[in-house]
């Protein structure tokens, strides 16, 4: 596998510039006599497709559910970064792409992550000219607010739903292109695989869900913006059909993966109640403004928290950080979270959870003015736990967001296989080993309106395509694969479910081998451990796996059995990814790797680079490339909160 | 506080959109009421798998009240009896030990059943390519700023586009109307800068298409409004009305 | 539907202007009715326009109703409504029928009766208590048809303003009541003597 960056010779402000102008360019009256294959509609998938349609090229279009408005970009709540400067707080381009690189751990490529910030303020005239409803100050300008610790306020937002205005703008503009019939839109189609003629990407399998047919589809290049792997631990803040499958797809057939142990672990989280749960839900950041976070300092300790005294107390983050407190980054309040309970002084009836308690901002501020900040927030709390912040503090716990791992691209955001491209979560180019608020947003509608067009027209303008058709060889041999695979799923599952295994089941076992061991802290015993153990959940889905129904018709434990499968085999390189990483950076933290006060500890002399895995065939032991990072516009430096 | 409980549901069982369906009785016991609806759903269907029987179809995916993917009539309520919540956001707390639960797919002639509680909804996405865009191309659009809009406009438009498509307008409908659905998104771009130019076409092409995909009219029962998640007011539905009688005469 | 509902509502504005003379004396709404039947070119284009209107209305109304149960093929097996106060709106059909039903035996006996004597008619037929009572029963339905009526052909108008809609909540009570204390009264004072 050769890892070749891309990246344009010059000065790190003209890079962009100077590639799109030698990029190679497709002829208007051309364009649509090549076809393009988008898979997913989240803000990367469908800003993607309605912008090359617009351009002029033939587009197919497919996602899983049954509107291409429902991508789980849509439960974005904070904002949307730009460096747009509007409040004159001494924001520019060159800030943005520092604290995203800086924010990165220095895990990211600069020139990607200054190209993100350069295109930022495009995409916040483009989704205003589209009609999404920002907030607006009183003179009718744009309304900024600061956001995730940023010293700037250059977060634009409408309401606490800006991915889905962000989405819905995307999907208007899909849908434009939809009825102007330049894009085909296929929805509940899941993609199965991918297809190669030679050597490059000319067209994905997919199933239909409703009717579990396979269809064959061929095209001149293939776009993945299927997002992010987080449910590879069962519990996240995904949404629930979020999966790995096309990645996954693509890595074996040559796609490299990087980074896939960078997952975002979120600290504000609704903490998991019961083994029904079926997912997590994310409470804004905000709310460590005001809440202060504690556990009792005895062990097992099951008072009613107003009955525990304050001596009784440890304000932990406080105590341990005196300069930052309660708002230390992300990364750190979490892995705090999972000591504290990892000490047995977790609360609720689970044990895993941390109180975030308002109490003391309540009698500070007056309820008026708490409820005037967070009273969403605490309604949602409610609704959903049924006890109110107003009386009792609210109980918080970690749970998996983001991850900023994915396909690894190069500076066209194309993949290693020639025309399969990769954008938004799904590839891991801009956030390094850990994302800033406010960011994702702003990649996935970079990647998709305003960089993938570019590396589209430069893909086909430089590559001799041969006209592939969708029945031949190539295609029936894979459709026949995907059926292989379907029925091998299926296999175990004749003569009934006595001694055997669901789905979820099985994921949630994966789920927790994980979370304890791929989790908020790893070390060496623990991943290998987790390597040792895998196998055994592999067998056990394979071998003793119940599947009702069959796969000629809408069968949901077929969907997601299939789905699991890709995530047991990810898992294994997620694994050895943290287990060949041997420094801390970002969200990943060994524990071997720390300071003599326990913060994580980089290790730039070894670890500067991407880990690129390559697929070595069925049972083989993947192959780690590596992508030297080089900074030559700023200097790493380390992160301290003390 | 964390109890259980004991329920009884009528479940709506199809097996494809040709197939007759019927209810299905099936029983749960401890059911915790911190457990969401859907949640709920998940220990029946892992249940029903343990039993060798096909669990229940139903479309879910965010199960934090956004994505709209959710959805089913629960006694007689479009995503159940708790105003402003989507069924993936009810929990099991607002239902008694030894409650009957019937749950039944949004029906609607627009909507055709495709499995059990599974609807295709669809039509709600033709109504959007019909106008429910501003026609612009990605680049060469003005500064953000070049725009302003006024604070209240901007709410006021917000409040409309807030909507997130499940339906529950049209289930809950007695006639089967998509009048809310249709009139959030008309609503959202008509009272923005942004939206003017292709105002009138809008209205007009919109509206005929939801006339054309089997929607019913609006008699103004308000049903649509009383269940919708996200409390979309039907002064938008006036406002479409508006909108449309203006395109049509002047 | 609106239309014709604002069409009739105002008819029904001139209709209670007329009938208010009732409250003064038998004789002077004997008068009213000369003076209008004085004018017969005025009387048949009203009556007929009336008629039309009146026959848009019920057509419409009951098509509407047929069309909108074909958009739900089968209906839900637990029917609650989610709203409040939906007796009015969801019986629109039924109120509307019941009306209907009225404003046959109502004109039966008024309209195609002699002009001359109607003032007699009139005082004739609010003594049957059982014609009264059918009177009285058909203003009920008329107040409740016009509940969910007026202020839904004022949606319909688009005529909505935040700034408007406890004024405009507040007259969807006030015109049924009005029209109802108004019409309702009449067989009422004939039947307990005290019209003349």
């Amino acid at each position: 596998m050769e890892l070749n960056s891309h990246v344009p010779e010059g000065p790190l402000a003209e890079k962009w510039d100077k590639h799109r102008f030698s990029a190679k360019l497709v002829n208007p009256a051309n364009r649509r006599k090549h076809k393009v294959i988008v898979v997913g509609t989240g803000l990367a998938g469908a800003s993607a497709s309605a912008t090359l349609a617009e351009q002029g090229y033939e587009v197919s279009t497919f996602c899983i559910q049954d509107s291409p408005r429902r991508a789980h970009s849509i439960a974005a709540q904070g904002g949307i970064n730009a460096a747009k400067n509007y409040q004159n707080d001494g924001d520019s381009i060159w800030r943005l792409f520092y604290d995203t690189i800086k924010g990165g751990d220095f895990r990211s490529r600069e020139a990607n992550v200054y190209r993100l910030a350069q295109v930022s303020n495009n995409i916040i005239d483009q989704c205003v000219a589209q009609g999404v409803p920002f907030a607006r100050e009183y003179g009718g300008t744009l309304a900024n607010r600061s956001f995730g610790g940023a010293q700037v306020s250059r977060t634009f937002y409408a309401r606490g739903q800006t991915g889905q205005q962000l989405l819905l703008g995307a999907y208007s503009a899909l849908s434009r292109q939809i009825k102007a019939k330049k894009v085909t839109m296929h929805t509940r189609q899941e993609m199965m695989e991918l297809v190669l003629v030679d050597g490059k990407a000319r067209g994905i399998i997919t199933r239909d869900i409703i009717s579990g047919k396979l269809e064959s589809h061929s095209a001149d290049a293939v776009i993945l913006a299927t997002g992010g792997y987080g449910n590879a631990y069962f519990l996240s803040t995904n949404a629930m059909a979020s999966n790995v499958t096309a990645a996954w797809r693509a890595h074996k057939m040559g796609a490299g993966f990087a980074n896939p142990c960078f997952v975002q672990i979120h600290p504000t989280c609704i903490p998991v109640h019961g083994d029904y749960q079926s997912k997590l839900t994310l409470m804004s950041e905000s709310l460590r403004n005001d809440g202060r976070v504690w556990v009792p300092k005895k062990p097992g300790d099951t008072r009613n928290p107003a009955s525990i005294p304050e001596e009784d107390r440890d304000y932990y983050l406080e105590n341990k950080y005196p300069s930052f407190g309660n708002l230390v980054p992300r990364d750190v309040a979490s892995r705090n979270a999972k000591e504290q309970c990892d000490a047995g002084k977790g609360v609720g009836s689970t044990h895993l959870a941390v109180y975030l308690d308002f109490a003391e901002a309540i009698r500070r501020d007056g309820e008026a003015t708490i409820l005037k900040k967070y009273g969403n927030l605490f309604q949602m709390y409610e609704k959903i736990t049924d006890s109110n912040p107003l009386h009792e503090p609210m109980m918080i716990y970690p749970a998996v967001h983001y991850t900023m791992g994915g396909l690894w691209v190069d500076y066209n955001l194309m993949t290693t296989i020639p025309g399969l491209f990769s954008i938004g979560e799904c590839n891991f180019s801009d956030h390094g080993a850990n994302r800033l608020g406010a960011s994702a947003l702003m990649q996935g509608l970079a990647d998709g309106y305003f960089i993938v067009g570019t590396s589209i027209a430069n893909y086909l303008g430089s590559t001799a395509l041969e006209t592939v058709n969708n029945n031949q060889a190539e295609f029936s041999q894979s459709e026949h694969n995907v059926q292989e695979r379907l029925q091998k799923l299926l296999r175990s599952s004749e003569g009934g479910p006595e001694g055997k295994f669901t789905v979820d089941e099985i994921h949630k076992e994966l789920g927790l081998l994980l979370w304890d061991h791929c989790g908020m802290a790893r070390n060496k015993e623990g991943l290998e451990k987790a390597l040792l153990e895998l196998p055994a959940i592999q067998d056990k889905f394979w071998n003793h796996l119940y599947i009702p129904g069959t796969g000629e018709e809408l069968n949901q434990s077929l969907e997601r059995a299939g789905r699991l499968a890709d995530f047991l085999e990810f898992a294994e390189i997620m694994i050895h990814d943290a287990l060949d990483r041997e420094e801390s950076c970002g969200c990943h933290l060994r524990e071997e790797s720390q300071t003599e006060e326990n913060e994580a500890k980089r290790n730039d002399a070894q670890y500067s680079y991407v880990s690129v895995w390559e697929h070595q065939g069925e049972g083989e032991q993947p192959k780690l490339h590596k992508e030297m990072l080089t900074f030559a516009d700023v200097t790493p430096s380390q992160r301290s909160y003390k | 506080m964390t109890n259980s409980i004991d329920i009884n549901l009528e479940i709506w069982r199809q097996k494809d959109s040709r197939a007759a369906g019927e209810f299905e009785v099936y029983t749960l016991q401890d059911i915790s009421t911190d457990m969401s609806f859907l949640e709920m759903l998940d220990v029946l269907n892992e249940k029903l798998t343990r039993e060798g029987k096909e669990p229940v179809a139903f479309d879910h995916d965010c199960r934090e009240g956004i994505c709209g993917m959710c959805g089913a009539v629960v006694n007689g309520i479009a995503h159940g009896p708790e105003p402003e919540t989507t069924l993936c956001q009810l929990h099991m707390r607002h239902f008694k030990s030894g409650d009957t639960i019937v749950i039944e797919p949004f029906r609607s002639r627009a909507f055709p059943i495709v499995k059990d509680l599974i609807t295709d909804r669809s039509a709600l996405d033709r109504i959007i390519q019909a106008g429910g865009f501003v026609s612009i191309n990605t680049g060469g659009t003005p500064d953000a700023n070049a725009i302003p809009i006024p604070s209240a406009t901007a709410e006021l438009s917000m409040d409309a586009a807030a909507c997130i498509g499940c339906g529950a307008c049209v289930a809950s409908c007695p006639n089967g109307a998509a009048m809310l659905f249709t009139g959030a998104k008309i609503s959202q771009l008509c009272l923005l800068p942004q939206g003017q130019k292709e105002r009138k076409e809008r209205a007009l092409s919109m509206i005929s298409t939801m006339d054309s995909e089997g929607f019913g009219n609006c008699t103004n029962e308000r049903e649509c409004e009383a269940v919708c998640p996200k409390g979309i007011s039907i002064s938008n539905i006036a406002r479409m009305n508006r909108e449309f009688v203006k395109a049509s005469l002047f | 539907m609106a239309c014709s509902g604002l069409c009739l509502l105002l008819f029904l504005c001139s209709h209670a202007a007329g009938n208010a003379t009732l409250f003064i004396s038998t004789s002077l709404f004997q008068s009213y009715a000369d003076q209008l039947h004085s004018h017969p070119l005025i009387v048949s284009v009203f009556s007929k326009g009336l008629f039309l209107v009146f026959a848009i209305h019920i057509v419409t109304g009951v098509l509407l109703f047929l069309q909108n149960r074909k958009a739900r093929p089968r209906n839900y097996k637990v029917r609650t409504r989610a709203i409040k106060n939906s007796q009015a709106s969801g019986s629109m059909i039924y109120s509307g029928l019941l009306i209907c039903l009225f404003v046959l035996i109502h004109t039966a006996a008024v309209s195609f009766g002699d002009h001359g004597r109607i003032g007699v008619t009139i005082a004739e037929m609010f003594g049957s208590f059982l014609l009264s009572m059918f009177y009285i029963l058909a203003f009920i339905a008329l107040a409740v048809h016009l509940s969910h009526g007026f202020w839904s052909m004022l949606q319909t108008f688009g005529i909505s303003h935040p700034n408007y809609t406890t004024f405009i909540h507040r007259l969807s009570y006030v015109v049924p009541l009005f029209f109802l204390l108004l019409f309702g009264t009449i067989p009422l004072l004939f039947l307990f003597g005290t019209g003349n």
